[in-house]
């Protein structure tokens, strides 16, 4: 029985060349066509694309190194423009300060000035008037004083119907308004 | 010339059984992979159209990395940003971290397979190409061959024969449990590695072809065969709503394969300079 | 009779196939699992966690690969 089988199992594989132990063989043919290919491969990456891609990368590599040494420069410059101008911003900040300020108390002294200006005015003006009223009042008085005197020595010298010594009872008078205005 | 293209192989191929099958499934999957017809010959080599495959992907390797590279501009186009970005990936990303400082100097290498690889790996989702490269097993066991060449050398180079025994005797470890620590070192690091490495590239786009083809090739010859089996057509729709699906998920697999094949490269050959780690 | 056998070797591929991804799947669960856990601890060890984790995932990975290329010998 087992014979049998064998025998029968090595019959079939001689009525049969083309088996399944070809697909995992290597075949002359294309052996050689894979070795020539691989050759011909080889031998551009290795001659041709290696320095190629070497080139590319390295002069990449430098561009990209130099565009970021640049890049870094002007930021520091930027950077120091800044700075540049924030002083200067406050620097023109701190003189307009200075500028308002002396504006400011330039203008109170003017103001103190003319306030103090204007004062004296007034009190000249005050006190001119009030000299002014003086003078009238005693003006005024004098001559109702005089007034007052003659009526007086008019009136008397009718009661009495004669003339009178006019300068000695016009002494007499202002003697008595005197008086008077002393009591 | 055959099939031009393996995604309408079911269409083409009118083997497929719409009527009493729900799926379009080869025979023999072999026949979704393998182009023996030779356009011409040189000597005893065939160019089949898998070597012509081959060759436009590194032609497009090629054509990629020089209009990406040629102009040394410092503002690149949208194109050039995006070329000099993957280089950059590869160099920085993967030889530099990986292996150290001293790891550039492996970045012609390891862009040279991770370009392969990753146009390799999206023809299959290339219109009219629709076959991925990788999956055949000559392109990656080709390419792991030779990074097991370049680490092994690159370890006997800088620690001489310690590379080897200490590979194979570990001082870290137990003594008791150092031979068959070292044993299972010895198969991992000089048997397993080129294997897997290989396997695991070739595997994730055999899958990935194999379930590409059937679901677009199913949905394709069902959708085509509706006046035949009438509204049987509609798991046509189906297959091909999946296969959609599945050609962005191949996309994403094809990006990361590359990567993993390159990182493990570098990897590798990192352990091999610094081995005590 | 022939047809047979080839099915049950089919079959037999396959299952073989199915438990030897069992245990790599349970290994690649595990080794993303803490790598994620590391890089969340520690994200600026993203890079090296990542490509550790390649390593260990390429590791666990060949035996479900070995599965995948026995399968097709088979």
């Amino acid at each position: 029985m087992s014979t049998r089988l064998w025998m029968a199992i090595l019959a079939q594989e001689e009525a049969e060349p083309s088996s399944n132990v070809s697909l995992v063989l290597p075949e002359t043919n294309e052996l050689i066509a894979g070795i020539v290919a691989f050759l011909i491969v080889f031998f551009f990456v290795w001659k041709w694309a290696m320095p190629a891609i070497n080139r590319t990368l390295e002069a990449r590599q430098k561009a990209i190194t130099g565009k970021l040494e640049d890049a870094e420069r002007a930021k520091n410059e930027a950077e120091n423009l800044r700075k540049d101008y924030e002083q200067q911003i406050a620097d023109a900040r701190s003189k307009g300060n200075d500028l308002i300020e002396e504006a400011r108390k330039a203008a109170e002294a003017m103001k103190a000035d003319m306030i103090a200006r204007a004062q004296a005015e007034a009190e000249g003006i005050v006190s001119k008037a009030r000299e002014e009223a003086a003078q009238e009042k005693s003006r005024a008085m004098g001559e109702a004083r005089r007034e007052v005197a003659n009526l007086s020595i008019d009136l008397a010298e009718r009661v009495v119907g004669k003339n009178l010594d006019r300068e000695a009872q016009l002494g007499l008078v202002d003697q008595y308004i005197a008086e008077l205005e002393r009591g | 010339m055959g099939r031009l293209t393996t995604l309408l192989w079911a269409v083409e191929h009118h083997e497929c059984d719409v009527e009493n099958e729900v799926i379009c499934a080869p025979e023999n999957v072999n026949i979704l992979f393998e182009y023996k017809e030779p356009w011409f010959s040189v000597g005893p080599v065939n160019f089949t159209r898998t070597s012509f495959l081959i060759f436009l992907a590194a032609a497009v390797v090629i054509g990629l990395l020089y209009f990406g590279l040629r102009r040394n501009r410092l503002v690149p186009t949208k194109f050039e940003a995006a070329i000099q970005s993957l280089v950059e990936f590869v160099r920085d990303g993967i030889a530099r971290d990986i292996i150290g400082p001293e790891g550039v100097r492996y970045t012609p290498y390891l862009l040279s397979i991770f370009m392969l690889i990753l146009v390799g790996n999206l023809f299959e989702l290339a219109p009219l190409i629709n076959f991925p490269i990788t999956s055949r097993m000559a392109l990656p066991a080709f390419l792991s061959l030779i990074t097991y060449v370049i680490f092994v050398f690159v370890g006997f180079k800088k620690n001489g024969i310690r590379y080897l025994t200490d590979t194979a005797w570990p001082k870290a470890v137990p003594i008791g449990l150092r031979w068959l620590v070292g044993l299972i070192e010895i198969v991992s690091t000089f048997i397993l590695r080129p294997i897997t490495l290989a396997v695991r590239l070739f595997a994730n786009l055999v899958a990935g072809h194999l379930m590409l083809s059937l679901l677009l090739g199913s949905g394709i010859a069902f959708v085509l065969a509706v006046g035949e089996i009438g509204p049987k057509a509609g798991i046509g729709v189906v297959w091909f709503a999946f296969g959609l699906l599945m050609f962005v998920f191949e996309l994403l697999v094809g990006v990361l394969q590359a990567y993993i094949f390159t990182l493990l490269t570098a990897v590798y050959i990192q352990t091999s300079i610094h081995p005590a780690h | 009779m022939e047809g047979n056998i080839e099915l049950l070797k089919g079959a037999i591929a396959l299952i073989g196939y199915g438990l030897g991804a069992v245990g790599p799947g349970i290994g690649i669960g595990i080794v993303a699992g803490n790598a994620i856990t590391a890089m969340a601890r520690q994200p600026e060890m993203t890079g090296t966690i990542r490509a550790t984790m390649f390593l260990g995932i390429a590791l666990t990975e060949a035996l479900a690969l070995i599965g995948f290329v026995l399968f097709f010998i088979a």
